[in-house]
This record gives C-alpha cells, structure tokens and sequence, in this order.
C-alpha cells in the first residue's frame, strides 16, 4: 500500500493545518523510506507469493526492523523529536501518530509478516491480518483514502486562501487538484504492478 | 516504483505548492 498511507496524511493536513504538508507525507511513509536502504543492503526483503513477478500485494515483506511494532515506534520517535524541536510539541505528536499510523494500516494489509519486536526473534510473534488476499477490496479502500484525503485536503486550502488571502484561491484549487491526481497516479502504478 | 513517484508527487511536488498557501504557523520553539 502506497497511495492511501498519502490519503490519510492529506485528510490529516486538513484537520492539523500548521502541520506542514511535505512533513506528513514523509511521516506517512516513514517506515517506507527506512526500509528502503535496509532493501538495498539485503538486511529486509520481499518474498513473492508463488515465486512470480511481484504485484499489488502478493508480496511477503521481511521487515524484520522496519516494519516491527516497536520497531516502529522507535521510528515514529525518531520523526518527532526534530520535528518538535522545530516546529512545536502538537506537530511532534501529530507527526509521530502519522508514522505509526502506516504500521497500523500495514497490519490491516499485510500477510502475517509483521513481527513485535525488531529483528523478529525466533520463537516471537507475526501479526497481519491479509486483508491483501482481497487486493480488488483493498485497492478500493485505498481509493477512498486518496479521495477522501484529497478532498478534504482541497476543502481546507480553498477555506484558508478564501478567509487569508483571496488572490491564492487558484492556488488552492491547484494544489487541492494536484494532491488528488498525485493519489489517482500512485494508486495506479502500484496496482498496475510498478 | 509507486513509491519513488509517491514521495516525489507529494513531498515534493504537493509539499512546495502547499508551502505558498496561508495555512496558521507551527509554533517554532527556538531560533535559528
């Protein structure tokens, strides 16, 4: 999952607005961004389901450090504390919600390959729900979260250029748009296998 | 590849058109 964890973070920039944007939708995809070198180095991997190409949810992800709970609460941490170091305690723990919040969504998707603790000793615990045995229902449900993100994110900028200052209204509309098509083209590639 | 084109899209390209919207201030604890 790609486009909804964006989703969410897009709604959640609606309801916190001092929050800045590009630091949400790095919060939500922290965990993501992490495993990313951990990929590269070998240290976390992706198992294909029936061995074929890999596809929208057929992969079994040995995030053994990343996508652990605590694991990732240390991660959401790691977020926060620059960030209330910057920008104040409220942004800290919205920030930090947002980043475990991917681990929660994750949990809903993934296919019993999320461990407790980091590193996932033998003999600990999986947990996943595998909801992605149902990959038409889950990229519905991301769907609705680009556009109910999207949305609401485009309500709020068009509200605060409105009441603010009224010559940035297209502005808005344009990074409303563009936050909305943003979601439609992730959602796409990642379906569509890319 | 969703990803890479994900973080581009929003961080970057939502993040710098969201940037000059009028939206409240985060508190800023120290200066610089």
């Amino acid at each position: 999952m790609v486009a909804g964890h964006f989703g969410l973070a897009a709604g959640i920039k609606a309801r916190e607005p001092a929050v800045p944007m590009w630091a949400l939708m790095l919060a939500t995809q922290w965990l993501d961004v992490v495993f990313v070198p951990l990929f590269a180095a070998k240290i976390e991997t992706i198992e294909v389901i029936g061995g074929g190409k890999a596809g929208y949810g057929n992969g079994i992800i040995h995030a053994d450090y990343t996508h652990s709970l605590v694991g990732a609460l240390v991660l959401a941490l790691v977020f926060a504390l620059p960030a209330g170091w910057r920008w104040g305690r409220r942004a800290a723990v919205v920030l930090g919600a947002v980043v475990f919040s991917h681990w929660l969504i994750d949990l809903l998707v993934h296919h019993h390959d999320m461990p407790l603790l980091p590193g996932a000793p033998a003999g600990t615990p999986r947990f996943g729900f595998g909801l992605w045995r149902w990959p038409v229902a889950i990229a519905v449900a991301e769907l609705a979260l680009v556009l109910w993100g999207g949305l609401a994110y485009l309500r709020a900028a068009v509200g605060v250029a409105r009441a603010h200052d009224p010559a940035k209204l297209r502005r808005a509309r344009a990074a409303g748009a563009t936050v909305i098509a943003a979601g439609l083209v992730t959602l796409g590639l990642n379906v569509a296998g890319f | 590849m969703s990803f890479v084109v994900g973080l581009l899209l929003f961080v970057v390209l939502a993040g710098i058109l969201d940037a000059k919207l009028p939206w409240p201030r985060a508190r800023e604890q120290r200066r610089w």
